[in-house]
């Protein structure tokens, strides 16, 4: 930052004045203010405008490193990677899913047998006692997967904030370009150089002009 | 009973045809949508006794797929049940003034979905005898 203002806040009072406020002469000390307010305006504008240059080169400089190193690029890569993490996990949880679907009708199956078995045999005998084991280990899978089931929900509800989190990164992304295209930086994807400073200058000037520089 | 399951998420989705199967209803008879745009595609062409939605979903969300099918003569009195991550009380407020029928917080576990969906069919059975 190389804008220097001051506004002769702390300094001495001119001489000139100071001989004005004791003068008689209304017309000249009136003529003598308005000098020093329109000298302290200008001294604001000149400081505002070298800040505004300042932004102006700190936007340009963000958009040359944005070209060279192609930051735009990492940023999508990592909602590339948010998107991955999406899909593995979606992939994952469907696998998990395919397992119960796979098991489900097998504890059906030893559930109904057992039972025919039960039926079938009175109580005491071997195959009875084995047969009331097996349909209650089979009720207690079938509990066991439907709690599988919901338990995949975890994909679902931590896939949501990815996604939140893919959403608010094209965001940025997007003011980031936003940004420094509205310098005309990235006018043709490349670093700010020769023709494109050109642009980028007259921009700046325009934009300046329009606060009245 | 025919109900269609709308989700962006086809976990989501699966987990849902999968406890609704769990509870006796025929895995043959329900039918998945994306969002709630394809959703009322569907609701349209084909007779549903039953949806169960998403809220955040991209084109048409939960809530705009609850107060369309309100909306809609030949659709508004269908059953809707909101399973959903949102859980604020503003929103829940907001399907109850569209019209919900049930609404279920996620993650949510097989014993809440039947109790809610017994409830919504005790609900219409009632309101059905009364009219």
């Amino acid at each position: 930052m190389n804008a220097q203002v001051s506004l002769m806040a702390g300094e001495a009072m001119p001489p000139e004045l100071h001989d004005l406020l004791n003068s008689a002469d209304g017309a000249a000390f009136e003529k003598a203010l308005d000098a020093l307010v329109r000298e302290r305006e200008q001294r604001v504008f000149r400081a505002l405008g070298l800040l505004a240059r300042d932004l102006h080169d700190a936007v340009r400089r963000l958009g040359g490193d944005l070209a060279q190193e192609g930051v735009p690029g990492s940023v999508a890569d990592a909602r590339k990677h948010l998107e991955d993490v999406l899909e593995m996990s979606s992939q994952a949880a469907h696998r998990s899913l395919d397992f119960v679907e796979r098991m489900r009708p097998q504890a059906d199956a030893l559930a109904e047998n057992a039972s025919a078995v039960i039926d079938g045999t009175s109580e005491g005998e071997v195959a009875h006692v084995l047969a009331k084991q097996s349909q209650s280990f089979a009720n207690a899978c079938r509990d066991g997967l439907a709690d599988f089931v919901v338990a995949q929900s975890w994909q679902d509800l931590s896939g949501q904030r990815i996604k939140k989190v893919v959403n608010f990164i094209g965001s940025v992304e997007n003011s980031l370009l936003e940004l420094v295209s509205l310098t005309g930086a990235l006018a043709s994807g490349e670093a700010a150089a020769g023709p494109v400073k050109v642009t980028s200058q007259d921009e700046a000037d325009r934009l300046l002009s329009e606060f009245g520089f | 009973m025919k109900i269609l399951v709308v989700d962006d998420f086809s976990t989501m989705r699966r987990i849902v045809r999968n406890l609704l199967v769990e509870l006796g209803f025929s895995n043959g008879l329900i039918q998945e949508a994306d969002d709630g745009e394809n959703a009322l595609t569907m609701l349209r062409n084909n007779a549903f006794d039953m949806v169960v939605t998403d809220w955040n979903m991209p084109n048409m969300t939960g809530i705009d797929l609850l107060r369309a099918i309100r909306a809609e003569p030949s659709l508004k009195g269908l059953p809707v049940l909101m399973v959903t991550a949102e859980n604020n009380r503003d929103q829940i407020i907001a399907a109850a003034q569209a019209g919900v029928n049930g609404y279920i917080v996620k993650p949510f576990t097989a014993a809440t979905l039947q109790e809610k969906l017994s409830k919504i069919f005790e609900r219409l059975a009632a309101s059905g005898a009364t009219a």
